[in-house]
């Protein structure tokens, strides 16, 4: 029982302090492919840090959504954190649900966030609320089917039974095509649901083009903080999700001191890769138009069709 | 066990095959369309010369070696010189938008399966997975000459299903007869040839390279 506690405490600490540092690196990998220096990399933490000191204003015509949804947001987002096997393949939370409880947690985020956009009545929040719609409802189907496609290879839809048998390659006898497709099609989603740039482009406070910052835009202080460092977290799910069940090696299966420490350690090198790899394509890529998403989420979505058809066509 | 290892690779290599389909009914831009057509056959090429490995025959590495020479390096660069003469660059009005369009080759994909679905026992263990993805890119590519307007992308489409029938034929007897191979190559050549003179004159007729332009004609 004490385990469990402790594992729920170090896994909370370890989202909450890595998320700003692997926001802040891909700013950095960005900032030093357009050759320029950059913030370092733990600019992110000092921004929180006054965010958090400052003085927030809310409009008179919002309602308690508004200052309830940076709270559920951040507990959500946490609580999906939780559900996800972070450098120990037993997660803590495992109990209490799997991989789609996982998505629908982050789901609940979103629906939030969207209401909040459209509570303070500006017209930017609304506009965003309504474009983050349609992309949330893109890539959920895309996302639930990619994890059909790893759970059935693995015949389980509980996080830690998959990345606990990929780890020690059990059971991993099927073709590899159902989780090359499942891979790319998740990629796809992360990148959509977490608003990097061909979809959505964090940097930018553009009217035209912003999806996830319209909806933030009447937030300030602590409230901005919260949903800062939720989408923080968020980014750091999907990274997680997909090194670990991809590539899973090098996780603790055993609860002792040295596979924690070895877990830790691989588990930030991995994620730091991931970070490198999305500031890499935010640089090589430019947005795309808004009707041009449909596209690529479409492709998510055949993708990970193809990968549950690939685990039936190829078993034989 | 190398067999199994053998089958699942050449398996990932008809998964790629179909993947690339995809991308090609998802490209707007044509230069990249003629591009995923040259990837889709070097992983074709890769794909025979892997069953000819595994099996032992040989005239299947002569089927892999012309495709590299002919779909890889010779088609792609004419259909290049004919994108560039005609000065177009995408592919801006379709039949059917991109999303409609990949759902449709979803359920064609899942359509293909299912046809072969009971022949795949009777197939031989090495290639049981190819013989459904076959059937699946000889449909998308009949799917992407209907769905796509502009000439160049048609034929695109339509080599794409020479590739899906060349699959078929690698992954259900092991590769045609050699003589019948060569014939295919020499007709496909001889096609691409037709149809570049085609495109030309469809622009020089009527300023465009759309198809559905044709039906003026009637007047």
């Amino acid at each position: 029982m004490s385990q469990a506690v402790l594992l729920v405490v170090a896994q909370t600490m370890v989202l909450l302090a890595l998320s700003p540092f692997i926001v802040g690196l891909i700013r950095k990998v960005k900032a030093r492919l357009q050759c320029r220096r950059g913030a370092s990399v733990f600019q992110p933490y000092a921004d929180l840090a006054k965010l958090f000191k400052k003085q927030p204003v809310v409009s008179t015509t919002t309602s308690w959504i508004f200052t309830a949804t940076p709270y559920i947001l951040f507990a959500s987002t946490l609580a999906a954190g939780l559900l996800v096997p972070v450098f120990v393949s037993q997660t803590p939370l495992n109990f209490a649900g799997n991989i789609i409880a996982l998505v629908y947690l982050l789901a609940l985020g979103t629906f939030f966030l969207m209401l909040a956009g459209l509570d303070a009545g500006s017209a930017f929040g609304g506009m965003g609320s309504s474009r983050e719609a349609i992309v949330a409802s893109l890539t959920e189907p895309a996302a639930i089917l990619s994890i059909f496609a790893i759970a059935l290879t693995t015949g389980s839809t509980n996080l830690s039974t998959i990345v606990h048998k990929t780890a020690l390659l059990q059971g991993i006898d099927t073709a590899p095509s159902p989780h090359l497709m499942a891979l790319a099609a998740l990629f796809i989603v992360t990148i959509a649901e977490t608003g990097r740039v061909p979809v959505d482009n964090p940097a930018t406070h553009l009217e035209l083009t912003m999806i996830h910052e319209a909806m933030i835009l009447e937030y300030s202080g602590r409230y901005l903080a919260l949903v800062e460092w939720a989408s923080g977290i968020r980014l750091l799910v999907f990274l997680t999700l997909i090194v670990n069940v991809f590539a899973p090696w090098g996780i603790a299966t055993t609860l002792t001191p040295v596979a924690f420490g070895v877990g830790l350690g691989v588990y930030i090198l991995k994620v730091a890769g991931m970070a490198v790899l999305i500031g890499v394509i935010e640089s090589m890529f430019a947005k795309l138009r808004l009707f041009r998403v449909t596209d690529l989420l479409g492709v998510a979505f055949i993708l990970a069709l193809l990968g549950v058809l690939f685990f039936y066509i190829l078993r034989g | 066990m190398l067999s199994h290892f053998g089958a699942q690779i050449v398996d990932l290599g008809s998964a790629l095959l179909l993947l690339t389909c995809f991308a090609i009914v998802a490209q707007r831009r044509l230069s990249a369309c003629v591009d995923l057509f040259a990837l889709q056959s070097v992983f074709l090429a890769a794909t025979a010369a892997l069953v000819a490995f595994l099996t032992g025959i040989h005239h299947i590495y002569i089927a892999a070696a012309l495709t590299i020479i002919i779909k890889v390096l010779v088609i792609p660069r004419i259909l290049k010189k004919v994108i560039e003469r005609l000065n177009v660059t995408r592919e801006l009005v379709m039949n059917v938008n991109v999303p409609t369009g990949l759902l449709i080759c979803g359920g064609l994909a899942m359509l293909a399966f299912f046809i072969t679905q009971p022949l795949i026992p009777l197939g031989f263990q090495l290639t049981q997975g190819s013989l459904g993805i076959a059937l699946a890119i000889v449909l998308i590519g009949f799917f992407t000459m209907i769905a796509r307007k502009k000439a160049v992308t048609q034929v695109i489409g339509f080599l794409v299903m020479e590739n899906g029938l060349f699959l078929g034929a690698t992954a259900s007897a092991y590769g045609m007869p050699l003589i019948v191979e060569l014939g295919v190559f020499f007709d496909v050549l001889v096609g691409m040839l037709i149809v570049g003179i085609y495109a030309h004159r469809l622009q020089d007729a009527f300023d465009s390279v759309d198809t559905s332009q044709l039906t003026t004609l009637k007047e």
